[in-house]
């Protein structure tokens, strides 16, 4: 059963679908991979001199190079004006790229059209298997990487990975290249094998099966093709040795239990392997100094200014003319009824919207003219209203993606097995711990974030947010869902942040907390600043008291989530 | 979590086992034969040789996917005449239908394996382009290979150990545009193929060549996609030209469409066929419209031979239906086979090659079959014309 023909194909798929995981690890579905291929190996095989000119491996090594690079090149071409697509439009739009190539080759001269192209027998399952194993090795040194733990982030929440600074179209554009040379090394060393090539080996078909093989052995881990591909080939000879008669039944019989395993294992079959969390040993001598360090404002420095900020949708005023300045070390409170517009201005201070007119400098960067990322590099860290954790990452994982910023890219190191990669990683880790500890949810590290309680959900956010080492952090009601002694806990948490010179910015409906915590409370409704001053004036305000204090008795009632509480 | 785990690796275990247990049984690899070879050969010969073991055949045949639809026309005719043969006496056949799937991967594998089993030959694979990537396969493990359908140029240059029993489109075109000439003098023709389909594409490449050769003036060259099934816009356009007829190399899936629709554009103009028509279904499906088709092919249906007759009439009593040029020249594969097994009454691979090497006029239901130097078949084609519903000699 095990012949060579079967040993080279379940390589040959395995490395074709890691060509899907490779985007798939980053959320993108694109079925542009078999495109590729067929684009590599028609070049590569009509470019590369014969094998007995120049002899099999060397010939065999440049078709790979020349393939791999025609596979990248047209990754580039595709990619860059796709990148904005997501999900099923980027299935779609890679879909007709893919057909657009078999037509192409279909109606080429030098392709030989539908007959295909004669291509030397080169590949030995040896070959292929050493191939596999070095794609294999690429992607598991990617896992365990700042860049590969980026691509994840980008998977689980894309506006969430902005936010922590990640460079989102950068590295999807990567990643996609990635994938156009993993397919392109496909295409060459299949060329290299069946001895024809014709455009339908990288039809349609073929695309679906290689994201199947992908989704089936599972996305999220390294091994997930490798066991993909040894599933789809090994069905059918299966079958055959167990005498199942050929004809329909054996390729039924395989579809039956492709649905079993995506009914019952939907993270395919690698979610049966343990993923082993890294655990770093408390306090590791290392420390801070492997860490990219930030240099934040002196005490009492402008860290934010806003000058009329104004955000309009449709001609409703969500905010209206705000002028706000923020001074480092400061415990700020914004606060005002639901639909005040709070949230609507921290988004346009953090980066995610852009104010309709007004100008705003945080920490140096005008914001609403520079994308998220640059505002979160500037030193800016949030947690959002509603949590928007990686859920399928641990704790850790989680808060290592917050130290995105301040860790080195640590991939090309990994594959070399540089120390430097290590201690790199050892540093983030321990800093990531360190956030984990702060925030009081060191025994959890290993949790998947979805497993979470809300409240311990709410206190991840704020370690992920924190571990970009910030200048000034925005936590967007912090408290919610927490109870009272929860809620003093995360009250002592800001104020120990607020005494490291951290500035704050709290929205929050826990007036009490508000109060005994901020430094100045700004009181926003309507879109306009009504109130601005210590908590004790604020709280004496009767125009703060009319709009929404109201009775004396709100001062220490926890918000009525209920109303609906988007700004 | 960790019993998972522990499954999985059973599982795995459990495959590889099964693996290697299926690896063992394959005669252990690159040996071939040698373990059976005892048995393969016989006493006697012709007609009177008898071989104790059952001769091993494996047949590569598309039974799924694209090309499923021929497999198994061709697996029936197989098994017929499996069937008839054993019936027989003296040589008897134990033949071994795999699937490929019209997949290149499984073609490959299959063909490994039947190398590596211990098959005293290979018929197959059902399409041209999975025979190019298998067929060496075979050439290396020394295993003699009948192709049964495959009509492109350069399958049996591909080795000394490869063979056909199908005409190549080189060897009935020609035919057919001459008869067609001759009977309706054509002068100007468009001419129609599907060009994502390598048996329709060659198809048109002789198609071309043989006009040229004949004089007929080509006005236009129309392509469509195989997945296509509407024509009219295409059509109207050949019929604007005014041509003496059409000239079309397309599958049957096309033919059928194409031929109705062109007859509710009005088209009368004769329509001529490349091998994808000679199929009973244009005449099922496409009915009336169907009439006056003209199609050459390999395999006379209407042939009165008595070998023919006789296939015809077994095979609609054993399917209940009427066989097509797939299961003929399936069916006449095997009697060839047959035949070059007892002329040197073994069953050993070499002894198989040298024997259909010096096939002469073999009657089978193809008519008398000889294999040339190239290991190509010779036998004579027939233009056909649809009358009556039935496909009729063009006379």
């Amino acid at each position: 059963m095990l012949t060579d023909a079967t040993l080279t194909f379940v390589a040959l798929g395995a490395i074709f679908a890691y060509s899907f995981y490779a985007v798939l690890v980053a959320g993108q579905l694109s079925l542009g991979q078999a495109g590729f291929a067929s684009l590599a190996a028609f070049t590569a095989a009509s470019l590369t001199p014969k094998p007995s000119e120049i002899g099999e491996i060397p010939a065999l090594l440049l078709a790979i190079v020349i393939g791999m690079a025609v596979g990248s090149a047209a990754a580039v071409v595709l990619g860059l004006p796709t990148m904005h697509l997501r999900g099923v439009f980027l299935a779609i739009a890679t879909l007709a790229f893919a057909e657009a190539v078999r037509i192409l080759i279909l109606n080429q001269e030098w392709t030989g059209g539908a007959q295909g192209m004669s291509v030397p027998k080169v590949l030995t399952p040896g070959i292929a298997w050493v191939v596999l194993a070095l794609v294999a090795y690429w992607f598991a040194r990617m896992g365990r990487s700042r860049y590969g733990r980026a691509l994840e982030a980008i998977r689980e929440d894309e506006l969430a990975a902005r936010a922590m600074g990640i460079d989102v179209g950068r590295h999807r554009l990567m990643a996609f290249v990635t994938a156009g040379a993993v397919a392109g090394l496909y295409g060459v060393l299949w060329a290299y094998y069946v001895r024809l090539i014709a455009p339908e080996d990288f039809g349609f078909t073929a695309a679906i099966d290689g994201l199947v093989t992908a989704v089936v052995g599972g996305s999220t881990m390294f091994v997930g093709p490798l066991l993909g591909s040894g599933f789809q080939t090994l069905i059918p000879e299966i079958q055959r040795a167990l005498g199942v008669e050929a004809g329909w039944i054996r390729p039924f019989v395989a579809s039956a239990l492709l649905l079993v395993i995506i009914l019952f294992l939907p993270g395919g079959l690698a979610s049966l392997v343990r993923r082993r969390v890294r655990l770093p040993k408390k306090h590791s001598p290392t420390g801070e100094r492997a860490l990219r360090t930030r240099v934040h404002p002196g005490r009492g420095e402008v860290v934010a200014s806003l000058e009329g900020l104004s955000k309009e949708y449709g001609g409703v005023h969500a905010v209206e003319k705000v002028d706000l300045e923020l001074r480092s070390g400061e415990v700020v409170g914004l606060i005002g009824p639901n639909g005040a517009g709070k949230t609507t201005l921290v988004n346009m201070i953090s980066g995610l919207l852009h104010p309709t007119s007004g100008h705003a400098t945080v920490l140096g960067t005008k914001v609403g003219r520079v994308p998220v990322h640059r505002v979160a590099q500037a030193g800016v860290s949030r947690t959002f209203q509603h949590s928007k954790l990686f859920n399928r990452l641990s704790a850790l994982e989680n808060v290592l993606v917050g130290g995105h910023l301040v860790s080195r890219p640590t991939f090309l190191r990994r594959l070399l097995w540089l120390p430097s990669a290590r201690r790199d990683e050892l540093a983030a880790l321990d800093h990531a711990a360190r956030c984990l500890e702060r925030v009081g949810l060191t025994d959890l590290a290993s949790s998947r974030a979805s497993s979470l309680s809300y409240g311990d959900q709410r206190r991840l956010e704020i370690a992920r947010a924190l571990a970009s080492d910030p200048s000034l952090l925005i936590l967007d009601e912090p408290a919610a869902g927490m109870n009272h002694v929860e809620a003093n806990r995360l009250s002592d948490l800001i104020g120990s942040l607020a005494a490291d010179g951290l500035t704050i910015l709290l929205i929050e409906h826990n007036v009490g907390m508000v109060l005994s915590t901020c430094d100045r409370i700004v009181v926003l409704n309507f879109g306009k600043v009504i109130a601005s001053g210590t908590p004790d004036e604020v709280a004496a305000n009767p125009t703060v008291i009319e709009a929404y204090l109201g009775s004396a008795e709100a001062e220490s009632r926890p918000t009525d989530r209920t109303e609906g509480s988007h700004a | 979590m960790r019993t998972k785990l522990f499954s999985v690796a059973v599982a795995a275990t459990a495959t590889l086992a099964l693996a290697a247990c299926g690896g063992g049984n394959g005669d252990g690899g690159g040996g071939g034969q040698t373990g059976a070879a005892g048995g393969l050969k016989g006493q006697g010969s012709g007609e009177s040789c008898t071989i104790s073991q059952a001769v091993p055949v494996g047949a590569a045949l598309s039974l799924t996917g694209a090309a499923g639809s021929y497999g198994t026309s061709q697996q029936k005719g197989l098994e017929l005449a499996a069937e008839q043969l054993n019936a027989k006496g003296g040589v008897k056949y134990d033949v071994k239908i795999e699937d490929d799937q019209t997949d290149p991967r499984q073609g490959i594998t299959v063909f490994e394996g039947f190398v590596n089993g211990g098959k005293s030959i290979i018929i197959g694979p059902t399409l041209s382009n999975t025979a190019f990537q298998a067929q060496p396969v075979a050439q290396e493990g020394k295993t003699p290979v009948l192709a049964i359908s495959n009509t492109a140029k350069g399958i049996t240059a591909q080795g000394d150990y490869i063979f056909r029993d199908s005409l190549t489109e080189a060897q009935v075109i020609p035919q057919t545009v001459k008869k067609a000439k001759e009977k309706f003098s054509l002068a100007k023709v468009v001419v129609m193929y599907s060009n994502d389909d390598a048996f329709t594409k060659s198809g048109f490449e002789v198609f071309d060549a043989a006009l040229k050769t004949e004089g007929v003036q080509v006005l236009e060259t129309i392509t469509f996609s195989k997945a296509d099934t509407d024509f009219r816009a295409l059509l109207t356009q050949a019929k604007g030209q005014s041509p003496d007829a059409i000239v079309v190399s397309g599958l049957i899936e096309a033919a059928i469409p194409l031929v109705t629709q062109a007859r509710e554009l009005g088209i009368t103009v004769p329509i001529i066929g490349g091998n994808g028509f000679n199929n009973p279904k244009l005449m099922a499906d496409a009915g009336e419209a169907a009439e006056g088709v003209v199609v050459g092919a390999a395999w006379n249906s209407a042939s009165a031979n008595e070998l023919n007759a006789g296939f015809i009439k077994d095979f609609q009593t054993k399917f209940n239906a009427a066989p097509d040029q797939f299961a003929a020249q399936a069916h006449a594969g095997l009697t060839l086979i047959d035949h070059a097994v007892r002329s040197g009454c073994s069953a050993e691979r070499d002894a198989i090659r040298d024997g259909l090497s010096k096939i002469s006029n073999v009657p089978t239901v193809l008519g008398d079959v000889s294999i040339n130097a190239d290991r190509d078949a010779e036998h004579p084609a027939v233009v056909q014309v649809v009358e009556g519903g039935k496909f009729t000699v063009l006379q």
